[in-house]
């Protein structure tokens, strides 16, 4: 059973894991990639535990524009201001 | 000599000297000086000690003296409630306490006198502060013992410490020292620095000028209230959710000017938002902040994406708040006559809620947590009720699943009382995202996969069962309970 739906949109681009994320009741995050989202895949995956999100999107958002991402503006991580 | 003194002692500990210093002043009970006198003790012993020595040169001279009614003063906790401890457990009346049972009490004290602390469930971020990078299904006892009070957020805790404690270890610190570990990659830590985990307690150096006296963690976010009423928040600020009018990241807590000539009282940081408690404010006296998808922030009946400015919630005018909480993408706040106030991502069944609303019940409660799909309120009889308990954090079987209730108007019918408890006082209780925690014995119910539920093993409960920390909690003045998203923390004061 999808542990949530939740929006493309409320999702977070994480540089380092190269994934959409969001948070898992677990504290890890819920993992998708663009690669992913252009094949139709919904369901994102948490590398800790069994527990699993369907994913809210369009996939002509994905596939139309694959390098620049018009369509969709995600939340990105911002830069942590050190000291 | 006549009337009621007053003896104020103090013991100092010289770093270059072999020796302990010792000061004692008596007045009258009108605040006149009487006498004074200081001396030296060799060799120059460990802190505890010292300050015992005190307290019983102390009593020697005053007795010598012949004064009357005498009362002590002494910046040293752990001497006092040793002292008093020593009177009323033995029922010892004698004024000149033997300097060696003091001293045996002395360190007999550490193990019995000391606050003990407990962790169990997810770990992998280091933050049950095992020193580890591993789950642990079996309550683990921390060696860290001067912790007050803890809040525990994603993936990370900060602790504060006692102020005798802080005095024991740190002899020339102020109270309220703020530690935290776990994980730190957006800066919730607020050590300056961005660090994957911190797997030991650390300091959160950069508030040492300041007595901190609440905290709060949210997923990735942290906040933390001084007594004089100043915020400060460091961690994610992607969503706002720091209050600085931005949308930065900060990995050292950073002074919230919005609320420069306020009195903050309480700060609750959620997922991605927080919500601020103003002291001696009636109509203006909680504010939201960050992530306003779900409703959470309560500032306005509309959508709001998100804000990083602090707002005034509204529909709380005229209603003493006493305490607000966030988790997931709720909030609550708890009036002083016991009424629950909830917003935010509606429980299950029910839908958002952008303005607080007012649980339909008649039963006053006096602490509410919040999970991410449920809540648990206590009454000031000790006992709990649960609201949401449709999902995971459940009370009914995972596994089945139930008939959408109605939406009514009535929210009562979503609040069910935690069965199985019979008759038994609870004293706190705690939610994680999944699963819950309370204590009178420490119970928990919820989703266990990651050993959360401390029982042992990686199962779900449906109601609550014991987890046993191999401690009798009778020894105990007080048991506080603490969750974090898939872990949990049980502190024992003596």
């Amino acid at each position: 059973m999808s542990y949530d739906d939740v929006e493309i949109e409320d999702m977070e681009w994480n540089e380092e894991l190269q994934s959409y994320t969001y948070p898992c009741p677990c504290g890890d995050l819920f993992q998708i990639t663009k690669e992913d989202l252009k094949l139709g895949e919904e369901i994102a995956r948490c590398p800790s535990c069994s527990l699993y999100i369907t994913v809210i999107y369009n996939m002509e958002d994905f596939l139309a524009d694959s390098n620049q991402q018009k369509g969709i503006q995600p939340s990105k991580q911002q830069p942590v201001t050190v000291a | 000599m006549v009337g009621r003194v007053k003896c104020n002692i103090d013991a100092s500990f010289l770093a270059n000297s072999d020796k302990v210093g010792i000061g004692i002043c008596i007045r009258d009970e009108h605040g006149a000086f009487i006498l004074a006198k200081t001396e030296w003790l060799n060799p120059k012993s460990e802190v505890r000690i010292g300050e015992t020595l005190d307290l019983l040169s102390a009593l020697d001279w005053v007795h010598e003296l012949q004064l009357g009614p005498v009362d002590f003063e002494l910046d040293s906790k752990r001497v006092q409630i040793l002292f008093n401890k020593n009177i009323t457990r033995r029922n010892i009346n004698r004024r000149e306490s033997s300097k060696s049972r003091l001293m045996e009490e002395s360190e007999e004290e550490k193990k019995y006198e000391s606050e003990r602390l407990w962790s169990w469930g997810a770990g992998t971020d280091g933050q049950l502060g095992t020193g580890r990078l591993q789950d642990e299904q079996i309550p683990q006892q921390l060696s860290l013992s001067s912790v007050s009070s803890l809040a525990c957020g994603g993936a990370h805790v900060i602790a504060l410490t006692s102020g005798a404690t802080a005095i024991f270890y740190l002899i020339n610190s102020a109270t309220g020292k703020v530690l935290s570990w776990g994980r730190g990659n957006s800066g919730q830590l607020g050590h300056g620095e961005v660090v994957n985990n911190v797997l030991y307690p650390k300091a959160v150096t950069s508030l040492d000028n300041y007595f901190i006296t609440h905290v709060s963690a949210g997923w990735s976010h942290s906040g933390f209230v001084s007594d004089t009423g100043c915020l400060f928040t460091c961690g994610d600020g992607s969503f706002g959710q720091l209050g600085h009018g931005d949308y930065a990241s900060h990995s050292s807590p950073v002074k919230v000017s919005y609320f420069v000539d306020q009195h903050v009282a309480q700060v609750a940081c959620g997922m991605r938002h927080s919500l601020v408690l103003l002291k001696g404010s009636l109509s203006n006296q909680v504010y939201g902040f960050g992530s306003g998808k779900r409703g959470q922030l309560g500032v306005s009946k509309d959508k709001i994406k998100s804000i990083n400015l602090p707002e005034v919630v509204n529909g709380l005018e005229d209603v003493e708040i006493v305490g607000v909480s966030a988790n997931g993408d709720h909030s609550a706040a708890l009036s002083v006559d016991g009424n629950l106030y909830t917003w935010g991502r509606g429980f299950k069944g029910f839908e958002d809620s952008h303005l607080p609303q007012c649980l339909n019940s008649t039963l006053k409660f006096t602490k509410a947590t919040l999970g991410w799909n449920h809540a648990l309120a206590m009454t000031g009889e000790g006992e709990v009720y649960m609201l949401g308990g449709n999902h995971l954090g459940v009370l009914s079987d995972l596994h089945t699943v139930r008939q959408a209730k109605q939406l009514t108007d009535s929210r009562e019918a979503n609040l069910e009382k935690v069965p199985g408890l019979d008759g038994t006082k609870i004293t706190d209780i705690a939610t994680g995202a999944e699963h819950s925690v309370l204590n009178g014995e420490i119970k928990t119910w919820g989703w266990g996969e990651h050993g959360q539920l401390g029982l042992g093993d990686d199962g779900d409960r449906i109601s609550p069962v014991t987890a046993s920390l191999g401690y009798d909690l009778n020894e105990a003045a007080s048991t506080r309970v603490y969750c974090g998203s898939g872990f949990t923390f049980a502190l024992t004061k003596p």
